[in-house]
C-alpha cells in the first residue's frame, strides 16, 4: 500500500515537475517569510534574463522596481490570508527594462516552508495594444464630440437614438441625456411620420446601404430647418446589421441663400427687360420730335431765306446744330446701354483685321486726309468680336478725329508685353490732352476740349471702359497736350 | 400693275409732311397716298373698308412703310402684305427711326426689301428721299403685272 501510494505521490511530483518547467509563462516559488526565491522555472529565465543560480539568489523584491515595493508588501501581507491573488504590477528584468506582467499566486507548502507559488505572464505587448487601442477610440470620440457642424449619431437597428454629438445637439436642440433611446423618427414633422418616412428610410439603408435625403426636419422647439441627410448602414465583419450612422447638415441657411439669388435673378431679368423696352421706345420715340424740330427749321430757312437776316438765318442753324446733336448722343447712349446688357460671346477675334478695316473706312469717309497707318501684322485676342469692334472703331475713330488738326497724322495700332501681360495701344501724334484731367477721361458725358475745338458727344470713351471692363480688362491713357495720346488696354 | 402711286404708311403727321417736302424737293411727282395706321394700309391694299370699291388690281409702286404705328404695326402689316397673294411680290422700303437689330432681323425675314433709317437731320433725310426715288421708282424694275390670281 505505501508502495502504490509512494508511487502515487512519486508520479505527482514528476507531474508537477514537468508542469513547473514546462509552463510558458514564468513561475517561481518564494518564501512567505523571507521572501526569497526558492524555485524559478526556465520561461522565468528567459524572460527575467538573470540565469537559475543568480534567480535563487534573489528575493521577490528584487524583480521590482524601487517604488513599487512598498505596494508590494502590502499586498504579500495580504495575500498570505488569501488563497489565491492575482494583479498586474511592474516588474524589472535583469537590464533594467520594465515589463508589464498579470500575476496570479496561490499558497504552498514547498520542502516544510510556506511559500507562495507565482505565475507571471508578460502581457507587455497587450498592454501596449490595448494603450494604442483606446487613444484611436479616444481620438475619434473627441473629432465626433467636437464636430458642430453636423449631427453625427448612432442608431440602433430599430432605430433609436445610441449615441450623440455636439453638431446634433446644436442642430436639433436636444441633449445628449433627453435624446439617447427616443426613436429617431422624433425629428420628422408629423406629416412625414404618418406616411412612414423614418420606417422607409431605414429600411432602403438597411438594403442598399446608404440613404441620401434632404428634407424639412424638426428641432427641440418645434421649429423646422431644412436639412440634408446621409444614413448609412453599420454592419460588423459577419455582415450582420449593428446600427445605422446619421449625418444630419442644417441647410436652412443655404436654402435661404439659394431662395434670395432665385428671387434676385427673377427681380435682374425683369429689369433687364424693363430696360430693354425703354431702349426700344427711346430709340423710335425720342428721335422723332427731333426729326420735327430739324426738318421745319430747315423748311423755313430754305422757304423764307430772303425774308430772314443773317442772325435770324444763324438762329434757326442753331437749332438745326443742336437737334442733330442731340440725336448723335441719343445714339450713343443708347450703344452704351446696348453694351452693358449685351451678351458676351467670347472667339479668338483678329484685331489686326478689324483695325485694318476701320482705318479703311476713315479713310474712304475723307479721303482728303493724309493719315499713316501703322498696324501690326496678327494681333489676336480672345473676346466678343462685335464688342471689340466697337472699342476699335471708338479709339481708331478718336486718333482720326484728334489728329485732324494736324497737316499729316501717324496713328499706330499694336501689342506690347508689359509685366508679362498682353497690352494693347492705339497711338496717335495729335492734339493729345493734358494729363491733369486723364481721371475725367472715360466719364460719361466728360470733354477735354471744347466742341468747336473737336465734335463728339463724350460717351465714346464711357462705353470702350465698359466694353473692356466686361471683358475682365483695364484701359489707361498717357498723353501730352500737342504730343498725341496713346490709349492701352487688356482684356 | 402699279400706277406709280407711292403708299407712305406713316402716322406721325411731322414725318408726313417733311416726307412729302423731301419727295417735293427732289421732284418725285408721283402720287402719294398715306395711310396712317397699319389698318388703312391694309384696307388700302386690299381694297377694304373706306377704300372699298378701290380697283384692287391697281397696286403701289413702292410702300414706305414706318414700323411704330397704332392698331396694327408695321411689321404685322409687313407679314399680311407678304402672306397675300396679291400684295407677295410688292417692294416695302422700311423707313424708320428704330436701329434696333432685332427690328431689322424681324423685318428682313418678313420679306421686306429694303430698311432705312430716318436720320434727325433734314439734309440727310432729303437725301435719302432722292436716292429712294431714284432708285425704286426709276432704276428698279418692280414685279410684273399679274395676270390672274
Amino acid at each position: 500500500m505505501t508502495d502504490s501510494a509512494e508511487h502515487n505521490s512519486l508520479h505527482a511530483e514528476e507531474r508537477y515537475r514537468l508542469f513547473f518547467e514546462g509552463n510558458p509563462h514564468p513561475t517561481w516559488v518564494y518564501d512567505l517569510n523571507t521572501l526569497a526565491i526558492l524555485d524559478v522555472n526556465p520561461a522565468a529565465v528567459r524572460t527575467y534574463g538573470y540565469s537559475r543560480e543568480e534567480f535563487l539568489s534573489l528575493t521577490i523584491k528584487d524583480v521590482r522596481p524601487a517604488d513599487d515595493i512598498p505596494a508590494m508588501l502590502e499586498s504579500v501581507a495580504k495575500a498570505s490570508s488569501d488563497d489565491e491573488a492575482s494583479g498586474l504590477w511592474k516588474h524589472r528584468k535583469k537590464d533594467g527594462a520594465l515589463i508589464d506582467v498579470e500575476i496570479t499566486s496561490h499558497p504552498l507548502l514547498y520542502g516544510g516552508k510556506r511559500a507562495r507559488l507565482v505565475v507571471a505572464t508578460d502581457v507587455t505587448k497587450r498592454r501596449k495594444a490595448e494603450k494604442e487601442l483606446r487613444l484611436m477610440e479616444d481620438r475619434f470620440r473627441l473629432m465626433i464630440s467636437a464636430v458642430k457642424e453636423y449631427a453625427i449619431l448612432m442608431l440602433d437597428p430599430e432605430g433609436c437614438v445610441i449615441s450623440w454629438n455636439a453638431g446634433a445637439e446644436r442642430i436639433k436642440g436636444y441633449r445628449e441625456e433627453e435624446i439617447v433611446g427616443q426613436h429617431f423618427s422624433i425629428f420628422y414633422p408629423a406629416e412625414d411620420v404618418e406616411a412612414g418616412k423614418p420606417e422607409y428610410e431605414l429600411k432602403v439603408t438597411s438594403l442598399e446601404g446608404r440613404f441620401e435625403d434632404e428634407g424639412w426636419r424638426v428641432r427641440k422647439d418645434g421649429s423646422r430647418f431644412w436639412a440634408n441627410v446621409v444614413v448609412t448602414a453599420l454592419r460588423d465583419a459577419n455582415g450582420e446589421l449593428r446600427g445605422f450612422g446619421k449625418v444630419t447638415r442644417d441647410m436652412t441657411e443655404r436654402k435661404r441663400n439659394e431662395e434670395r439669388i432665385r428671387t434676385q435673378n427673377v427681380q435682374l431679368e425683369a429689369a433687364n427687360k424693363e430696360l430693354e423696352a425703354f431702349s426700344y421706345s427711346v430709340s423710335h420715340d425720342l428721335r422723332a420730335p427731333l426729326r420735327s424740330i430739324d426738318g421745319f427749321s430747315q423748311a423755313v430757312l430754305e422757304d423764307c431765306s430772303e425774308k430772314l437776316n443773317d442772325l435770324e438765318r444763324d438762329h434757326l442753324q442753331r437749332i438745326r446744330a443742336a437737334t442733330q446733336r442731340m440725336g448723335i448722343l441719343i445714339d450713343d447712349l443708347l450703344n452704351l446701354s446696348r453694351v452693358a446688357r449685351a451678351e458676351i460671346r467670347k472667339e479668338q477675334t483678329n484685331l489686326s483685321a478689324l483695325a485694318r478695316s476701320i482705318a479703311a473706312e476713315l479713310r474712304s469717309a475723307q479721303p482728303g486726309r493724309t493719315v499713316d497707318f501703322q498696324i501690326e501684322d496678327e494681333i489676336k485676342a480672345r473676346g466678343d468680336p462685335h464688342l471689340l469692334k466697337v472699342v476699335l472703331e471708338n479709339l481708331l475713330g478718336n486718333a482720326w478725329k484728334f489728329t485732324s488738326k494736324h497737316a499729316s497724322a501717324n496713328i499706330a495700332f499694336g501689342k506690347a508685353t508689359i509685366n508679362g501681360t498682353d497690352v494693347y495701344f492705339v497711338r496717335d501724334d495729335g492734339a493729345g490732352f493734358d494729363p491733369a484731367y486723364a481721371s475725367k477721361l472715360f466719364g460719361a458725358f466728360q470733354r477735354l476740349h471744347g466742341m468747336a475745338e473737336f465734335p463728339g458727344t463724350g460717351v465714346g470713351l464711357a462705353t470702350v471702359q465698359r466694353i473692356i471692363h466686361r471683358h475682365g480688362g483695364k484701359i489707361w491713357a498717357e498723353a501730352a497736350v500737342e504730343k498725341g495720346a496713346t490709349f492701352y488696354f487688356t482684356l | 400693275m402699279s400706277q406709280n402711286v407711292i403708299l407712305l404708311v406713316e402716322d406721325n403727321p411731322d414725318d408726313e409732311a417733311l416726307t412729302l417736302r423731301a419727295l417735293t424737293k427732289n421732284n418725285i411727282k408721283n402720287e402719294v397716298i398715306v395711310a396712317r395706321d397699319g389698318v388703312e394700309a391694309l384696307d388700302y391694299l386690299f381694297a377694304s373698308g373706306p377704300y372699298q370699291g378701290r380697283d384692287a388690281s391697281l397696286l403701289p409702286q413702292v410702300v414706305l412703310l414706318d414700323l411704330k404705328l397704332p392698331k396694327l404695326d408695321g411689321l404685322e402689316v409687313l407679314r399680311r402684305v407678304r402672306a397675300n397673294k396679291r400684295t407677295k411680290l410688292l417692294p416695302v422700303v422700311i423707313l424708320t427711326s428704330s436701329n434696333e437689330e432685332q427690328d431689322r432681323i424681324t423685318g428682313y425675314d418678313l420679306g421686306a426689301n429694303s430698311y432705312v433709317r430716318k436720320p434727325v437731320d433734314f439734309t440727310q433725310f432729303i437725301d435719302a428721299v432722292r436716292q429712294l426715288g431714284l432708285y425704286w421708282l426709276i432704276l428698279n424694275e418692280g414685279p410684273p403685272a399679274r395676270r390672274s390670281w
